[in-house]
């Protein structure tokens, strides 16, 4: 199961208003991208038509919006449409619950992004190193 | 087919125990286990698939597909649940069951704790009860439980609350800066403490080494074997006999019984080259040891012409009274790191609130907690008003994952008999065999407790330090999970328990259920050492008068 282009740019933007970078990288440099791609495959398969779908949506959403790409828009704009879907309040039609979707989005970025680093989206233990938890 | 003196259904605190001491004695045991022998390697370290949290699965069994069971919410929407969801109340299933992968909290239960409706009355709709036995007759078990496995603490340190012959073999877990903080912060409120008992070698014992500070205990098999279950202690000495037959990939499918209704055996499924055989098996008396749901499940299951209501099952006692814990938390921020980094983690605690609370049946225990794998961290412990993305987020993770000092602890369960195991029968698992239906709540009780206990937490971390404080009660939900206990309770009165005060089911003269199974109450404690502390109980008494 594969992301089409469109879609992963979108998630790319999402996930990195998830986990911004800072001094430290972001979700996605840290590699949550390809913990997503290999979790598509295995515990994330049956929940991937949401993440289409509401990515599709997001994109929708940003088009409608704000009359771009939700990954060409500000950070701002971003945050301003994520902060929506979050609490549900959307002005395009969602085939799949906002919430539910984001929810599904904040979660599976952190899981990537603070497990150990062997899961693909804490490369080098980098969000360790950022936190203090070393593993023996 | 071999008649054995005894077959004992699964090798967890309770089972483990009991094949020890039996094949010590010099009797033919025949151990059944539904899950595998897992080394060091099979459990691993993976942050979203173990015990303790368990997003895509678990590390300790049993398997995810195979294994449903039947959860009723409060409303009385019927799920179908796997072993890693919620609302499962899973235990693992493998050799040494729940004790292969747990914190090992070795807590005695008060003398109180055995005596709770003679205490404090029986609220309606509870079946609060008081035991059959009481602290006293168990006291040299939990002596011995703490001896043969091992446990660390600190024996003067609740002497005046839990008399107690002998100390504990191990010196207490190290203090770390939390420890320091909390202590102090109890001094102020001028409340007792003491360190958490743990099932750990803090020095090396029992011919294994001591604990290595890593921080893996909970969900996590131990990288030096210093963390004391039954895999590593009482199975390794009943196999040393070479009278204990160990069967792993066992599912005991029913208790038989023969024409007169009498127990004879059991018949168990196990892996043969092609596909699955079904095995049976005869011993002078049968003990199941499966855990609070899965040994009320095989006495449902196992009906005859005689036992049309399952085994034991006379007077609909199987299955009641299902209590584990509610855990209230609460959390706080020290302007200081007091995050160490060395495992367990848990090392103060204090009992102040288990009993004497105004207005309230009993009350819990509250201590610091196990380290948190980052993720769990996430998930568990960040304050309400944070949000859950965004550079706030974030940032508070990476100022604060140091400083947040953890309270929580298990609050006395107030059983209600609603709260409860039965059979699904149209829901089979992989061996065809009807799966548990788990219904009911705690009693509203419990959860007054609970949001007494939250509050007293959040008390402790401000006298602590913390900048700022923050909680979480779980509300009125069915307790259970890994804590399971009481569904075959034991008491005098076969009308309101199952078994006598020796696990004996009270319509059979061969049938034992020895496990937490047979907790009337549960104690504001973890109930493993209580567990171990029956079955080294009821197993000396079998090998003296029955086998």
């Amino acid at each position: 199961m594969k992301l089409t282009d469109e879609q992963q740019k979108t998630l790319r933007a999402a996930v990195d208003r998830i986990i911004p970078s800072d001094n430290y990288p972001s979700a996605w440099q840290a590699g949550v991208g390809d913990y997503l791609a290999k979790q598509f495959e295995k515990d994330l398969s049956p929940f991937f038509d949401t993440y289409c779908a509401g990515l599709a949506s997001l994109e929708a959403e940003s088009l409608k919006q704000f009359d771009q790409s939700f990954s060409s828009l500000s950070d701002e704009q971003k945050d301003a449409i994520l902060n929506q879907v979050e609490v549900g309040d959307f002005f395009t039609t969602w085939t799949v619950s906002p919430q539910n979707f984001f929810k599904l989005l904040t979660n599976t970025t952190a899981e990537g992004f603070y497990s150990e680093p062997e899961q693909g989206g804490n490369r080098e233990g980098v969000s360790w190193s950022m936190i203090g938890f070393d593993s023996i | 087919m071999k008649n054995y003196d005894a077959i004992i259904i699964g090798t967890g605190a309770a089972g483990g125990i009991i094949a020890g001491v039996f094949a010590e004695a010099g009797k033919n045991v025949l151990l059944l286990e539904r899950g595998p022998a897992l080394s060091f390697s099979d459990v691993g370290r993976d942050h979203l698939r173990n015990q303790r949290l368990s997003v895509y699965g678990h590390n300790a069994g049993p398997e995810l597909d195979g294994n449903p069971r039947v959860f009723v919410d409060p409303l009385g929407k019927v799920q179908t649940v796997r072993p890693h969801q919620p609302n499962y109340h899973n235990n693992a299933a493998c050799v040494g069951g729940g004790t292969r992968v747990y914190g090992a909290q070795a807590w005695r239960f008060l003398p109180l704790d055995f005596r709770m409706a003679s205490t404090y009355g029986v609220p309606e709709g509870s079946s609060l009860s008081d035991w059959p036995i009481a602290y006293d007759d168990l006291e040299p078990f939990y002596e011995r439980a703490e001896w043969e496995l091992g446990v660390a603490g600190d024996g003067s340190a609740l002497e005046d609350k839990l008399p107690r012959q002998r100390g504990y073999p191990l010196p207490a877990v190290n203090s770390s800066p939390q420890t320091v903080a909390l202590r102090r912060g109890a001094a102020q409120l001028g409340w007792s403490t003491n360190p958490v008992p743990l099932l750990i070698n803090t020095k090396p014992y029992g011919g294994r080494e001591a604990c290595i500070g890593c921080k893996y205990c909970v969900g996590f098999a131990c990288p030096t074997d210093a963390k004391n279950g039954s895999h590593n202690t009482m199975i390794p000495r009943a196999l040393a006999t070479g009278l204990c037959t160990l069967q792993t990939g066992a599912i005991v499918k029913s208790i038989e019984t023969d024409t007169h209704g009498t127990v004879t055996g059991v018949s168990y499924i196990v892996q043969a080259p092609h596909g699955t055989e079904l095995k049976k098996a005869t011993a002078k008396i049968v003990v199941v040891s499966a855990g609070a749901i899965e040994s009320a499940r095989l006495l449902l299951n196992s009906r005859s012409s005689h036992h049309p209501n399952g085994l034991g099952n006379e007077n609909d006692q199987v299955g009641r009274n299902l209590q584990g814990h509610l855990y209230p938390r609460a959390y706080g921020l020290m302007r200081e790191k007091v995050f160490t980094g060395i495992g367990p983690g848990v090392t103060i605690a204090t009992t102040q609130f288990n009993h004497g609370n105004p207005d309230l049946i009993g009350g819990g225990m509250l201590a610091d907690d196990f380290i948190k794998p980052p993720i769990d961290f996430w998930y568990d412990s960040l304050p309400p008003d944070l949000p859950r993305w965004g550079l706030a987020n974030k940032q508070f993770m990476r100022d604060n994952y140091t400083r947040v000092l953890h309270v929580r602890g298990p609050v006395q369960d107030i059983p209600s008999p609603k709260a409860r195991v039965t059979i699904h029968h149209d829901v089979l698992d992989c061996w065809a065999i009807p799966v548990a239906r788990l219904s009911g709540t705690t009693h509203p009780e419990t959860v007054r407790a609970a949001e007494f206990m939250q509050r007293r937490g959040e008390e402790w971390l401000r006298a602590s330090g913390c900048e700022k404080v923050w909680s979480y009660s779980p509300g009125l939900v069915l307790s259970g999970g890994q804590h399971q206990a009481g569904t075959c309770r034991m008491g005098n009165d076969p009308k309101t328990s199952v078994t006598d005060k020796w696990g004996r089911v009270h319509s059979h003269e061969n049938l034992f259920v020895i496990d937490g199974s047979l907790h009337v109450t549960n104690g504001g404690f973890n109930p493993v050492l209580t567990i171990m502390a029956l079955a080294f109980r009821s197993a000396d008494y079998l090998v003296q008068n029955r086998l």
